[in-house]
């Protein structure tokens, strides 16, 4: 249960102040996917930066199981981030020289993972968002951009987080591929009642999405 | 695998550079190790000749210069005050004169190898008198490569003796079948052999040592001086006792002790000292810049990746481990090729040094000989076999020269925990860098896209 409420995030640059997310309130439901569209530079990726606590709002509240995150010190956020939340990005931002079961035994590292427990569960989510054996030991370079959001999915939810935030997940990839990496956030929604948030600029994913939120200038509002 | 495997192998990621890295700093390394190898042999051989330094002051009349000498005598109502100097523990005064074959029955024996060659033709060369006050001193061996007399037969005379006796170095004796109670003539005197004595070096056992009184006597020369040698308490007295001593003489002698010879010998070998440290500072510091730099290029390079690594939850704690493994491997490395190509270099280094600064020096050179033996050093799987203690001072003053036979080199532990403190040095220099620029990296940029 994510509950945010009134966040606003401003940006000192030298041209002047940016509002980047303006007095933002939502709630999502536990196994909903939720996806956000808007215009370039309206503020969707510092949104999700402040829902994985990668930044700190300046105002408002975020609450996940009735916790609240905003005022957490630099140490909270690392521990949240490695334990309650997962990342997909556009890029796939994998790291190169770590095979693909070795980028998703990562953030179980981060956790507190016991050694041997860490290959065990890598392998099972990678076989559960369809990477098998023959490919897991392969370098990102080695596996098509497909094959690398997929692993960049299993890294998101090898430590079972409740939250999913996704930067425009299929935005390097083409469409038949795209719809098979929604389907698997998806799944990851319903299977496991996690809170998906899709940030998009592809109408037909927001439209597999549960809800629809649209932003413009850092203002969010419902479309129904 | 954890972050410290994470930074060894992040070491690799890109070979090229890796290598230009690691070769750079073994450069560096290898020339700080030949410099604090160069320097300490440098220092155990300053160190050994001020050893060995004697704490006496040579007196002499002005332009004497060994036997040849032409000066006029000094007295020995000059000489003779000095003793109650301060500092002033002994003082061992000589009188030497040349006896031509109408002066005495002696034959000098004629040296064999290249100096016979120099007297012969029909030459006879004089026989030299050493009267003395304290025998049993080096009077005749210092100048000629040889040592203190010893006596081998019979006995020496004491200090104040007035009789016409005297002790034969022993070629001299051999060359005229004298021994112990023989008699030869000088100056028309009966001359009894107390004694035979060896010092070394045939040269320096073809002369006669006699009595001061009796030689100031028989030669007409009462209360006359060829030479006079001061013993001062301590090394620290010795140039102030000189200063004085040649204040006390003015003009008429040449006043010098073996510090003054010492200090010009060794001028060169401090140049070594001073130009080791400072190439030494300017290696160590070029390394740690070569590291700091690479470091730098390293962590803006891989911006992106340390904002997904604490994205992901990875604490900074974590990342600065990850980049303080790569830059200490970077080092080890370094180090390991670096430490093998230094321990090679530091003899001929060391050897280059000296002789480059000695040939510019007022003390005309060194002579080295050649083969000299590379450093002291064995390696046995990771264990260093520890210094066989610094070499003995291979520095030889004689009379007529100096000689630096040999510097030799050898890595002690102290060189080693040195280059070990240096590497650790580089490898804190070029963490730094990277850690305070992955400290800044903001999590949040991952999400921008490039
Ligand atoms: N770190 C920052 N410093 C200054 N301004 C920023 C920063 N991050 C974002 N902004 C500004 O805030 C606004 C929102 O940026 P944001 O990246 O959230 O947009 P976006 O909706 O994700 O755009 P896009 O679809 O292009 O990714 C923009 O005007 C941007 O320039
Ligand atoms: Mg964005």
């Amino acid at each position: 249960m994510l509950i945010i409420t009134s966040l606003n995030k401003t940006f000192k640059t030298p041209a002047g102040d940016v509002t980047a997310v303006r007095d933002v309130s939502f709630s999502t439901k536990p196994g909903e996917m939720v996806a956000i569209v808007g215009a370039s530079g309206s503020g969707k990726s510092t949104l999700l930066s402040l829902l994985g606590l990668l930044e700190s709002p300046d105002n408002g509240s975020i609450k996940v199981d009735d916790v609240e995150l905003a005022g957490l010190d630099a140490k909270g956020r690392t521990a949240y981030r490695a334990r309650k939340v997962g990342f997909v990005f556009q890029q796939f931002n994998l790291i190169p020289n770590l095979s693909a079961l070795e980028n998703v035994m990562l953030p179980l590292e981060f956790a507190g993972w016991s050694v041997s427990e860490r290959k065990t569960r890598a392998r099972e989510v990678l076989s559960t968002v369809g990477l098998g054996d023959d490919k897991v030991l392969r370098r990102p370079a080695k596996l098509s951009g497909g094959e690398q959001q997929r692993v960049a999915i299993a890294r998101a939810l090898v430590t079972n987080p409740g939250l999913i935030l996704a930067d425009e997940p299929t935005g390097n990839l083409d469409r038949k591929t795209g719809e098979r990496i929604i389907a698997l956030l998806r799944d990851a929604a319903e299977q496991e009642k996690r809170t998906v948030v899709v940030v998009t600029h592809d109408e037909k994913i927001a439209t597999a999405a549960d809800r629809r939120l649209e932003i413009e200038d850092g203002v969010l509002r419902e479309i129904a | 695998m954890g972050s410290l495997q994470r930074g060894v192998r992040n070491t690799f990621r890109n070979t090229i550079r890796a290598v230009a890295v690691v070769v750079i700093l073994a450069v560096a390394i290898a020339v700080s190790i030949s410099m604090l190898i160069a320097r300490d042999a440098v220092s155990a051989k300053i160190a050994s000749v001020r050893a060995t330094t004697g704490t006496t002051i040579t007196v002499s009349p002005k332009g004497f210069f060994g036997f040849q000498g032409s000066g006029t005598p000094l007295t020995a109502s000059e000489v003779t005050p000095l003793l109650s100097l301060p500092h002033v523990t002994a003082l061992q005064e000589t009188l030497s004169q040349r006896l031509s074959s109408t002066d005495t029955s002696l034959n000098a024996s004629t040296p064999s190898g290249d100096l016979g060659q120099q007297f012969g033709g029909g030459f006879t060369p004089p026989v030299r008198v050493v009267g003395t006050n304290s025998p049993g001193t080096a009077l005749v061996g210092g100048a000629f490569g040889g040592s203190t007399e010893k006596i081998v037969k019979g006995a020496s005379f004491a200090s104040t003796s007035d009789a016409d006796v005297a002790i034969l170095g022993t070629d001299l004796a051999r060359a005229n079948n004298l021994v112990v109670g023989s008699t030869f003539t000088a100056w028309a005197t009966h001359v009894t052999v107390i004694g035979i004595y060896s010092a070394g070096s045939s040269f320096a056992n073809n002369n006669v040592i006699m009595p001061l009184s009796t030689v100031q006597r028989l030669a007409h020369q009462a209360g006359q001086l060829t030479g006079a040698t001061l013993t001062v308490d301590t090394l620290s007295h010795v140039a102030a006792t000189t200063t004085l001593v040649s204040h006390k003489l003015g003009s008429t002698a040449d006043v010098t002790s073996t510090v003054q010879t010492t200090q010009t010998a060794l001028a060169p070998l401090d140049s070594v000292q001073t130009i080791s440290t400072y190439t030494l500072f300017g290696a160590v510091a070029g390394a740690g810049i070569i590291l700091l730099l690479s470091m730098l290029m390293i962590v803006r390079e891989r911006r992106r990746e340390i904002g997904v690594l604490k994205a992901i939850g990875a604490p900074t704690g974590s990342i600065i481990r990850q980049f303080i493994a790569e830059s200490t491997t970077f080092t080890v490395l370094g180090s390991v090729v670096g430490a093998g190509v230094g321990i090679v270099m530091s003899s001929p280094i060391a050897s280059a040094l000296v002789s480059a600064t000695g040939d510019t020096s007022p003390a005309g050179g060194f002579i080295r000989p050649p083969g000299g033996s590379p450093g002291g050093f064995t390696g046995g799987g990771n264990g260093f076999t520890p210094p066989s203690g610094m070499p003995t001072g291979s520095f030889r003053f004689g009379g007529f020269g100096r000689t630096l036979t040999q510097l030799h080199t050898s890595v002690g532990w102290g060189t080693l925990s040195a280059a070990f403190a240096i590497a650790i040095l580089v490898a804190v220099i070029g963490a730094s860098v990277a850690v305070a620029s992955v400290v800044r990296v903001r999590p949040a940029e991952v999400l921008r896209s490039e």
